[in-house]
């Protein structure tokens, strides 16, 4: 017999991605933020390495099989209220990579127990023509206020989405210039409770209102935070749904990164930011990898980037302390996805209910809907009071369903409500009942999400989005409460909200930065053109139009 | 919205194939348009996620791909590409590894392994395993007038030159089993690596094929990978490497754009038509040079092109083709504890659980298994602990890389059964799929058999499985027609420059210029995500004058152009 002699290292067979690298440019996380800061920035010709702990890109902007198999579903962001303003939408050709977006103007329907429904359009008069049937006053109101709202929103709020915060007097001063500023001023020092209250009289009105303006989780009686009501208000009205789920977005984006030179490292997650003579230099990854840069930038929450990352001890003070003090969430979201036989059908006679972009139900009046939110404050819910809105993706979305023939009729839907992270009793325990309850209070609004009716479930919890992704610590879809410390310039603190940290070569940019979560695309580019500007390359893309009329309006001179 | 659109390449699925298709010719500086239907490329390089923290592999779980040259040729480490190692494997067989029978685990006797290691190239100075498994894979088949026998057969040259005693005329007839019936004599083991064989596309006991059986084996163990579960990010990971690779050269890849037509004009393929609900608004498109179908081969033609450009007997050929055999049943097992060995499958060196391969034991188990799946096509009435099937644990996965990250949990599988393909059941094709119930009870066949080598895999302990029946899986991903898992199986009548039929064996499509073939299931040598088709394909559109590689391309040493074309062996010119 012959004699085994040799044995031939697997690296000969495959060569891999070496164990140390030198880079432009590190990104940590690739949620829309870091995907859009990386864009940019490889495109600007730096070389530029993005991140993910998933094995798939996207953070929130995830499509996937979790009603396995067969079943997808946009497990986190669907409703994309920024496509009409952000500049990533203009500055890429998104579309070759087959981006498309589908705006209804069925935006969201409110259903009540007698059949009634309210439903919230694009089209604001169309708004109005229902909301008639409630109060014509308040039909009248909402004409006239949404007119003015609108121009607010794209005058002012929009474009200052994506450019660098100012400190509160500043920003008094600049409103001042014109009328149209000194109204929002008038609106930010009110609460979103009072804002409706104010203006509109009929109950169900109010509460179809409040809930489009709190449903990311703006507290009803916070005061200072009267900007955002306009802002959602508007925003909710226009919400876009991307054809083929969300995925698409951080994909199409993914292309534009490699295509520009830049490398995505994904199933990687970094141990820890390596600090030399109090500077950022680097990253080592979990693998045992090393890359090192002249600038790294985090998306990821404070807690995590700081404390986690960067660690303690090589935090000034001041910073420490800000980062100790951050809060997360108040509320969280729990999901119930399904798979049904059927589309939901609503009680309303008329189809629109149904085949609203969004639609929301449990709540009969405005009362119930704040008691229900302070129940999750408090850690609790009370399922007969509970109420939330659910979206029919398979009817957006014929992508979402592959399977076999003789269920492809079936439709994928979730609900959706908000809920506490430290549920008393916890979600392990209490998942099951909840989930039991949702079921029973759909089939109430939607007389034919009967049992025999739902092939599948998944309940995703506010525990299951932490495990899920975990910067979204305790739920916090957005990184952190929006309260108005943690807001404008002093998001994540008045010294890192222009993106760069006390720590040189250290950039932050996610949701935890100005101006907030929700895909809004406005941290990513701003730190990507704070990066640009610190590393001296020269800006490939301009402002765009709202934006260098806001800047001239209010900002110059 | 509906500017025309025009490319020099318009691939059809961004699975594997398609994807390394894309990629090659990008490289070469084309234009390269890449349309697939579901929300995610990767076809059958994916994971899923079904609950927070649990990551499931549905399909591919193996790098089968080690020898081939695209990861010199093309880069991959470039675009990110990593393996996860595990020093346990450093030797070409974990010698405390073995068949599980129902006595327990075998120790595989040291001259079996060393048999295994002289059919494979491991054994001799020089070694000539990888030049084995690039003869066998990675090379185009013959043009058609070229005879196929113990000299032209590009194995056979390897064999002749490194190993001229195992160069016998006789081993073009022999099966595997003949092969391996001459260098191992333990029973359970011959039958262990065979079942490797099956489920990888070339069947232990098909006459004709023993080498391809054996490679097919071969390419999957050490030293062509370095563990089981080796990629980061697993098989999708590998994915996302080729896919980079490709977008980084300039191709376009688009997600959720079903194809409904491939266009053909004058005899040529000049485009394609995209469903309605493309997420594009232009719905036909363009190709200046090729349309190349990464679409598996019957949609391809019954549906894509159709019978309005296509005779019926061709047609009829293309009907025909099997989809026997490659049909698996795919099982997740999320558990409260991890599942632990009963004490006769422990191995010594790890005695937590790792998977493996059972009643791997003897020719009537083997027989009996076959018999169900491939002859009587009814459902399985095999005892479930006389079951055959392989599965993967939790940790064959790096530290690293968990698999599950929800804490108290364990995620153990798949297991993955061989079971009679769906067209094929007498049963219906339903048979495995049949409702909650009907998928409940099969579940619990799994977890029963599963049962024969773990103590804990009890009602208690499972908290939740996931299965995908080969009915399930031909629909999410329709590359997989009849779930089957290589398209259609390496028997001697599809394998080679048979494979899928004579005519369509070297990719092209006669009478249809411009158009090409890449699925797994319409060229050689199949599937396993080897990276093969590309590069085999590779060769036939440089003959045509498709693409013109740059210096970083090779072409496979036993490579015969075809008369009057141009050769992909670089500066030969037209031959």
């Amino acid at each position: 017999m012959m004699e085994f002699k040799g044995y031939q290292h697997p690296q000969s067979y495959f060569p891999e991605f070496p164990p140390e690298s030198e880079w432009d440019v590190i990104i940590i996380g690739a949620g829309p933020n870091g995907l859009i800061a990386a864009a940019y920035l490889a495109k600007a010709g730096l070389k530029v390495a993005l991140i993910e702990r998933r094995y798939e890109i996207g953070g929130g902007l995830a499509t996937e099989e979790i009603l396995f198999p067969g079943y997808y579903s946009n497990i986190h962001a669907i409703y994309h209220m920024m496509v009409d303003y952000m500049p990533v939408l203009q500055d890429f050709d998104l579309g070759r990579h087959g981006l498309v977006w589908i705006k209804p103007n069925l935006q969201a329907s409110m259903v009540f127990e007698n059949g009634e429904s309210l439903l919230l359009t694009r089209m604001i008069e169309d708004t109005a023509d229902s909301i008639s049937k409630f109060s014509i006053k308040d039909a009248q109101t909402f004409s006239r206020t949404m007119g003015r709202w609108r121009t607010i929103i794209r005058e002012i709020l929009a474009p200052a989405t994506f450019i660098p915060p100012m400190l509160p007097i500043e920003i008094t001063m600049a409103l001042q210039k014109t009328d149209v500023g000194q109204e929002l001023l008038e609106l930010v020092e009110q609460s979103p409770l009072d804002i409706v209250t104010n203006l509109f009289e009929n109950d169900k009105v109010r509460a179809m209102l409040l809930y489009n303006i709190c449903m990311w989780g703006l507290d009803p009686r916070e005061t200072g935070v009267g900007l955002f009501v306009a802002l959602y208000l508007d925003r909710m009205m226009n919400k876009c749904y991307c054809q083929g789920g969300s995925h698409k977005m951080a994909n199409s984006l993914g292309r534009e990164i490699v295509q520009a030179g830049g490398v995505i490292l994904d199933s990687s997650q970094v141990n820890n930011i390596i600090m030399e003579g109090g500077k950022a230099v680097g990253v080592d990854l979990w693998e045992g990898r090393t890359l090192r840069a002249k600038a790294i930038i985090s998306t990821l929450d404070p807690q995590t980037t700081f404390v986690d990352l960067v660690g303690g001890e090589n935090l000034p003070v001041s910073l420490k302390e800000s980062v100790e003090g951050w809060k997360y969430d108040k509320w969280s979201l729990n999901t119930l996805h399904v798979v049904s036989e059927e589309q939901p059908k609503y009680l309303p006679k008329d189809q629109w209910a149904s085949e609203s972009f969004m639609t929301i139900f449990g709540f009969e009046g405005m009362d119930q809907m704040l008691e229900h939110w302070d129940n999750v404050v408090a850690g609790k819910l009370d399922t007969s009071i509970m109420g939330g809105h659910a979206t029919c993706e398979s009817f957006w979305d014929t992508h979402l369903v592959r399977v076999p023939p003789d269920r492809a009729h079936r439709q994928v839907s979730f609900f959706q409500h908000h809920a506490p992270y430290n549920l008393e009793g916890g979600w392990e325990q209490k998942g099951p009942e909840i989930e039991e309850a949702i079921l029973q209070k759909w089939a109430k609004y939607a007389p034919n999400m009967k049992k025999e009716n739902i092939v599948m479930t998944n309940q995703e919890t506010p525990v299951d989005i932490e495990i899920r992704f975990p910067n979204m610590r305790y739920g916090s879809i957005k990184h952190g409460d929006y309260k108005p410390i943690q807001l404008g310039c002093f998001r994540p603190n008045q010294e890192c909200s222009g993106n760069a940290t006390p720590i040189p070569g250290l950039y932050t940019g996610g949701a935890s930065n100005y101006p907030g979560g929700c895909v809004l695309g406005g941290s990513g580019y701003l730190v990507a053109n704070k990066v640009a500007e610190d590393l001296g390359v020269t800006k490939w893309w301009k402002p765009t139009k709202e934006m260098e009329k806001y800047t001239k309006t209010y900002l110059e001179g | 919205m509906a500017k025309e659109e025009r490319y020099d390449v318009i691939i059809v699925g961004a699975g594997h194939n398609g994807t390394t298709t894309a990629a090659y010719l990008a490289k070469c500086g084309l234009s390269v348009l890449v349309l697939e239907e579901r929300p995610e490329g990767g076809g059958a390089q994916e994971t899923v996620e079904p609950i927070a923290g649990v990551r499931i592999q549905p399909h591919a779980i193996g790098n089968y791909g080690g020898s081939a040259p695209g990861w010199e040729q093309l880069e991959l480490w470039k675009y990110g590409f990593r393996m996860d190692y595990d020093p346990r494997y450093e030797v070409p067989f974990d010698t405390e590894r073995g068949p599980m029978t129902r006595e327990g685990t075998l120790q595989v006797a040291e001259e079996d392994q060393m048999g295994w290691a002289k059919i494979t190239g491991l054994l001799g100075e020089p070694m000539f395993h990888k030049e084995l498994l690039r003869a066998t894979f990675w090379t185009p088949p013959h043009p058609s007038y070229i005879e196929n026998d113990e000299n032209t057969i590009p194995y056979m040259q390897v064999f002749k030159q490194y190993s001229p005693d195992l160069w016998t005329k006789e081993l073009l007839e022999y099966t595997m089993f003949d092969f391996l019936d001459q260098h191992i004599k333990s029973e359970a083991f011959k039958v262990f690596q065979a079942y490797i064989a099956n489920v990888s596309g070339a069947f232990g006991h098909f006459p004709g094929v023993a080498v391809p059986a054996v490679e097919c084996v071969a390419t999957v163990l050490p030293p062509a990978v370095a563990k089981p579960v080796a990629s980061r990010g697993n098989m999708h990971g590998y994915y996302h490497a080729l896919f980079r690779c490709a977008v980084a050269n300039g191709a376009t890849i688009r997600t959720c754009c079903p194809v409904e037509e491939i266009i053909i004009e004058h005899g040529r393929a000049v485009g394609v038509r995209l469903r309605d609900d493309a997420t594009l608004g232009n719905k036909t498109i363009y190709a200046n040079k090729a349309v190349i179908s990464g679409a598996h081969i019957k949609p391809t033609f019954l549906k894509l092109i159709g019978p309005k450009h296509l005779d019926a007997g061709f047609l009829q050929k293309i009907k025909d083709l099997s989809l026997k055999g490659g049909s698996l049943y795919m099982t997740h097992f999320l558990t409260k504890e991890q599942l632990r060995y009963r004490e006769q499958y422990k191995w010594p060196s790890h005695e937590s659980f790792n998977g493996g391969f059972y009643c791997m034991e003897n020719m009537e188990i083997y027989w009996k298994n076959l018999e169900c799946v491939l002859g009587r096509q009814s459902n399985l009435d095999i005892p479930p602990d006389e079951a055959m099937w392989g599965m993967v644990g939790q940790t064959n996965y790096a530290e690293s890389q968990p698999q599950c990250t929800r804490e108290g949990y364990y995620v153990n599988g798949p297991l993955w059964m061989m079971v009679p393909t769906p067209e094929y059941n007498v049963d219906g094709t339903l048979a495995m799929d049949n409702g909650p119930a009907d998928k409940e009870k099969w579940d619990q066949y799994m977890v029963k058999t599963l049962s024969c080598i773990v103590e804990n895999a009890d009602s208690d302990n499972i908290v939740k499985i996931w299965s995908d029946s080969p009915w399930g899986q031909e629909f999410r991903n329709t590359g997989m027609l009849g779930g089957s898992w290589y398209g259609t199986r390496c028997d001697r009548d599809e394998w080679w420059n048979e494979r899928p039929t004579q005519e369509l064996a070297r990719y092209r499509v006669p009478d249809i210029e411009g158009l090409y073939l890449c699925h797994q299931s319409a060229a050689h040598p199949g599937g396993l995500c080897l990276m093969a088709v590309g590069y085999n394909l590779m060769h036939i559109l440089i003959e045509d004058g498709i693409c013109e590689p740059g210096p970083w391309w090779y072409e496979s040493p036993w490579y015969i152009p075809e008369e009057g074309k141009i050769s992909a062996k670089p500066g030969q010119g037209r031959v």
